[in-house]
């Protein structure tokens, strides 16, 4: 009785939660500009995204956000586990201390402050905004989360293993390698799936860092959009795909670790 | 000799912490800085405390920012009541797969917020509910509500299940287990869901923009129309205001 | 060990690639042209024909690299505080005088047309619309000084789109004479079904002259006198309009009104004649029937024009871009994509725009086309009619009758006055803060600082329980 109303309150709260993107599914599949009319069954939009046909701006934000996304998630991830393992390695004290809180402020901050602190710099700095502005937000406030992810990892691995390494002959650079990168590898991978999402998910930065409107995100391409009133259509076959594929991904991730658990 | 000194330096491994501090430096303390910087500058460049005295001049300004208080309050305490139940739930029950269950709940995410949010918008003309305060609410709850379900759902795991067991074979009863070991154990879950909920409602602005026809406006507005109209000082000032909210809250959560 | 080098580098290369290629582009500057327009403002296959053209006219490459905005101030903020360097931009009358009066402008230098034997279009601009610059407020500002009568405005704007505004209705619901005059807006038949543009300087504008009607009527005032004169109690008059009117407003849109209106979710909308024009057109095609009105106690007449900041890099190619669009074809192919009406007033314009078919009503447009009558031949039949300025079958939304234009005025800068304003318009917009919520953040408040201070004290009680009996233990002992 209890498991079934537990599980009635989650599936309501999904339900809930996935109204909105069932819209956008069911009416991926008719033509209409206005989200919300139905004008009969197509695939048409499918056929106008996947053909580029949607539009030049359209895909150039597509584009933008991936290779925004990309870059940002690469470098912070790089960044952010050379920061975990030096933090990690610190004594404790004022530096330590201040990197980490250094660290929390980007992951406390909303977003619209973080985006307009950086303008502000770059106002100050007289730099133009752009692309190289947007990509060092991003990874700006991407690394603290990477950093998140490796540092458990490290706190688990066996301190000495690294010395251990050393005193067999291998060099730092071959230690870190084949002994300290395998161990912290799911804490990378997640931290770089994390800011991946972070970053695709991101408006309020880009708005205010991409500067004269050149470099348009997805996010931004959308604002645009929906202050106009008139939504590109192809927004939703594309995002539908984006979903389905993302949730066929995790299910199938977890069914495979599933597996290898009970095999073990 | 460089190389020598390189294979040095980076035999320290605390020294690999460095390029990443000089980038906090660049992109976290320099910006923070330039807003405290500019709000304390008027339109001429001058120091002054003219923002600041704008700010608390406008009843407007304040209002919104009280107005902008109470729909965070109203969302973090709907997120807190709809997802404690959901992530105890979730911690309790057996699924099949777990973690599927616990990334359902960020997956919304990977859908863009701005067309989630038309999407709502879709729903409520569908449902010919009136846009407005209420759909607001529906809005920003459905928005935060993954923030609020992870952290709870997270220390609900990592929870020293002993400790209720001990309660239990106490003879305590399965109400006084719940209020007097499980609750306590979990509010640090709940304390950085509320630090995760809280401020970024006060801030946003495409969502009242979209969900009460611009008829609401949240603070986040506020700074975002005076940044676009080139009012960076002031702009800079209701910032500076946002962060030492953002410092009182959490100064509430480090208390804990 | 190699692939983590790999992988380091590629990341630098990444980033150096991003700054590198920034570099790049700076030193190819003499042949980009940054152009920075309303989004959804040109018909953009235009870019590329400008860019053939161009090399045609000059010997010279040049790629448009062509950007957006959708909020006037923005694009102000970004050539003013951050000096941008667009070439040419398309900011709205009102910014072009703020931006004159701040020394932002350049003069449009025509004489390289003559070296390259190009016409010089920028004569096909309506004579109105200069006219209509002209008028931008005289000021003792030494940068420009608007007074002189030798300085013509148009040397450095020239006009590039414009309408008015007024009323768009849904037949269905609202009968003409309803939104003949501004106080539809305080109609409560309208309850909950207006929509009204967040734009508070044209909105400013029009309503100013509905609160003087009388004494403008009567003479005491002239419209132009009133909707420069941001006093005090101007500002209150208009204020006390909307407040009257707020029951029957259901929001404030920035550009979503065109879409509640096609859904029929809204029956009013105060708001510009372009988005009106593509607001019928959609409507039409799903049945629903909308229309457009100037009510009678006045409008505003707004334009946007091609201006070439000073910051600009390539002068030359921006001049040659804006005459460029001051060809009737390309104006004709502009409005056709964009719905807005071109300030290009040829006989060409004239007779690609005319349609007796669509509009039977006609509109004296002499002001627009000068007075003339041409001849049009039909290419099935082969007969000829004429088109005559007087009583031309144009579409009225776009081309609006004389008498709309004689009671409409130029929206003015309002810079000084712009906070009173923005104030003037969130207090219309509302205060959402009321009682309700503010007794609910105090109890929430309190709640949670009793919760701390009951925290604290049973904190203090244990301890001192503790040491009590820690004391205890040390006296037994």
């Amino acid at each position: 009785m209890k498991k079934v109303f537990a599980n009635a309150y989650i599936w309501i709260l999904m339900l809930l939660l996935y109204a909105p993107i069932l819209l956008i599914l069911v009416f991926s599949f008719t033509e209409a500009k206005v989200l919300g009319t139905w004008t009969g069954f197509s695939t048409n939009l499918y056929r106008n995204l996947l053909m580029g046909e949607a539009g030049e701006a359209l895909n150039n934000a597509i584009y933008n956000t991936v290779l925004i996304a990309l870059v940002a998630a690469a470098v912070s991830t790089i960044l952010g586990t050379f920061a975990a393992i030096g933090i990690h390695n610190m004594r404790h004290g004022r530096v330590r201390q201040a990197i980490t809180f250094t660290n929390n402020i980007p992951m406390i901050n909303p977003d619209i402050i973080t985006g307009i602190s950086i303008f502000l710099l770059f106002v100050f700095l007289g730099i133009g905004r752009g692309l190289f502005c947007v990509i060092c937000a991003h990874i700006a406030f991407c690394t603290p989360y990477v950093v998140l992810n490796v540092m458990p990892q490290l706190m688990k691995m066996n301190p000495n293993l690294y010395e251990a390494a050393l005193d067999l002959g291998a060099t730092p650079m071959q230690a870190l390698r084949k002994v300290i990168i395998p161990e912290l590898k799911s804490g990378m991978i997640s931290g770089f799936i994390l800011a991946i999402t972070l970053s695709v998910d991101d408006f309020a930065v880009t708005l205010f860092t991409k500067g004269s409107g050149t470099v348009e995100t997805l996010s931004t391409y959308i604002y645009a959009d929906a202050r106009k009133g008139g939504l590109t259509p192809e927004l939703r076959p594309l995002f539908s795909i984006i979903f389905l594929v993302i949730l066929v991904l995790l299910v199938f991730y977890n069914l495979k670790t599933a597996k290898q658990t009970s095999n073990n | 000799m460089i190389r020598y000194m390189m294979s040095k330096i980076l035999a320290n491994r605390a020294n690999w912490a460095w390029p990443y501090a000089i980038i906090l430096t660049i992109f976290v303390i320099m910006p923070l800085v330039m807003i405290v910087y500019y709000s304390f500058q008027d339109a001429e460049g001058q120091w002054s405390l003219h923002n600041f005295h704008k700010f608390f001049l406008s009843t407007d300004s304040v209002n919104t920012l009280i107005y902008s208080i109470g729909i965070a309050m109203i969302t973090t305490i709907l997120c807190i009541l709809l997802g404690y139940p959901a992530a105890y739930f979730m911690a309790k029950t057996e699924y099949r797969l777990p973690k599927v269950m616990a990334s359902l709940f960020i997956l919304p995410m990977w859908i863009n917020v701005l067309l989630r949010t038309l999407a709502t918008v879709a729903l409520f003309d569908f449902a010919h509910l009136p846009l407005g305060e209420g759909a607001l609410v529906f809005g920003m709850v459905y928005n935060f509500l993954p923030f609020m379900v992870y952290p709870i759902y997270n220390t609900m795991l990592k929870m020293d299940g002993s400790l209720i067991e001990a309660a239990q074979d106490l003879g305590a009863s399965p109400r006084k287990v719940f209020t007097e070991v499980f609750l306590p154990l979990s509010m640090p879950g709940v304390y950085s869901g509320i630090v995760m909920v809280f401020m970024p409602t006060i801030s946003t602005f495409a969502l009242a923009e979209l969900l009460t026809m611009n008829n609401v406006k949240l603070f986040g507005t506020l700074i975002q129309e005076n940044i676009n109209a080139g009012l960076l000082g002031y702009g800079a000032a209701l910032s500076l205001i946002v962060l030492i909210l953002i410092g009182l809250t959490s100064f509430f959560d480090s208390e804990e | 060990m190699k692939k983590i080098l790999l992988f380091f580098i590629s990341a630098l290369f990444f980033l150096t690639s991003v700054s590198l290629s920034t570099k790049a582009i700076a030193q190819d500057r003499a042949h980009i042209l940054k152009v920075y327009n309303w989004a959804d403002y040109l018909d953009l296959s235009l870019i590329e024909e400008f860019e053939v053209w161009y090399k045609e006219q000059t010997g010279e490459d040049v790629k448009v690299r062509y950007s957006t905005f959708d909020i006037n101030e923005n694009m102000l903020t970004q050539i003013e505080v951050g000096h941008e360097d667009y070439d040419v931009v398309c900011p709205s009358e009102y910014i072009i005088e703020r931006m004159l009066k701040r020394g932002l402008l350049q003069k449009i230098d025509t004489t390289d047309f003559v070296r390259t034997h190009t016409p010089n279009w920028l004569r096909n601009v309506a004579p109105f619309v200069a006219e209509k610059f002209q008028q931008m407020a005289p000021n003792d500002d030494d940068k420009f000084d608007l007074a002189n009568p030798s300085l013509r405005v148009s040397d450095y704007a020239v006009g590039y789109m414009g309408g008015t505004t007024g009323f768009l209705y849904n037949t269905d619901f609202v009968e003409p004479e309803e939104v003949e005059t501004w106080a539809a807006l305080w109609n409560e038949k309208f309850q909950q079904k207006i929509y009204v543009k967040d734009a508070f300087r044209d909105v400013y504008s029009v309503l100013i002259q509905f609160a003087k009607y009388d004494d403008i009527l009567s003479g005491q005032t002239t419209r132009d006198f009133e909707a420069s004169n941001l006093s005090d109690a101007n500002i209150k008059a208009v204020e006390d309009i909307l407040i009257k009117a707020r029951p029957q407003i259901a929001g404030w849109e920035a550009d979503f009104g065109k879409e509640r209106m096609t859904q029929g979710k809204a029956w009013v909308n105060l708001t510009w004649s372009g988005d009106a024009a593509w607001a019928i057109d959609e409507a039409a095609e799903v049945g629903c029937n909308l229309e457009y009105v100037v009510p009678q106690e006045g409008t505003n007449c707004w334009f946007d024009g091609w201006v070439i900041p000073i910051y600009a890099k390539n002068v030359r190619a921006a001049s040659y871009w804006i005459n460029f669009l001051c060809q009737s074809e390309v104006a004709i192919r502009n409005m056709d994509e964009t719905g807005y009406v071109s300030v290009i007033g040829t006989p060409e314009v004239l007779e690609g725009m005319a349609s007796e078919e669509d509009y039977p009503e006609t509109v004296d447009v002499r002001y627009y086309f000068g007075d003339i009558v041409i001849p049009s031949v039909d290419e099935e039949t082969g007969d000829t009619t004429w088109i005559d300025s007087k009583a031309a079958h144009l579409n009225h939304v776009l081309y609006p009758n004389i008498d709309v234009i004689e009671r409409s005025i130029l929206m003015h800068d309002t810079a000084d006055r712009n906070e009173a304003m923005l104030e003037m318009w969130s207090h219309v917009k509302g205060n959402n803060l009321n009682w309700k919520m503010l007794s609910f953040i105090l109890i929430v408040t309190a709640l949670i600082l009793l919760f701390f201070i009951d925290k604290k004290t049973r904190q203090w009680r244990k301890q001192r329980r503790r040491a009590l009996r820690r004391l205890r233990e040390v006296k037994k002992g």
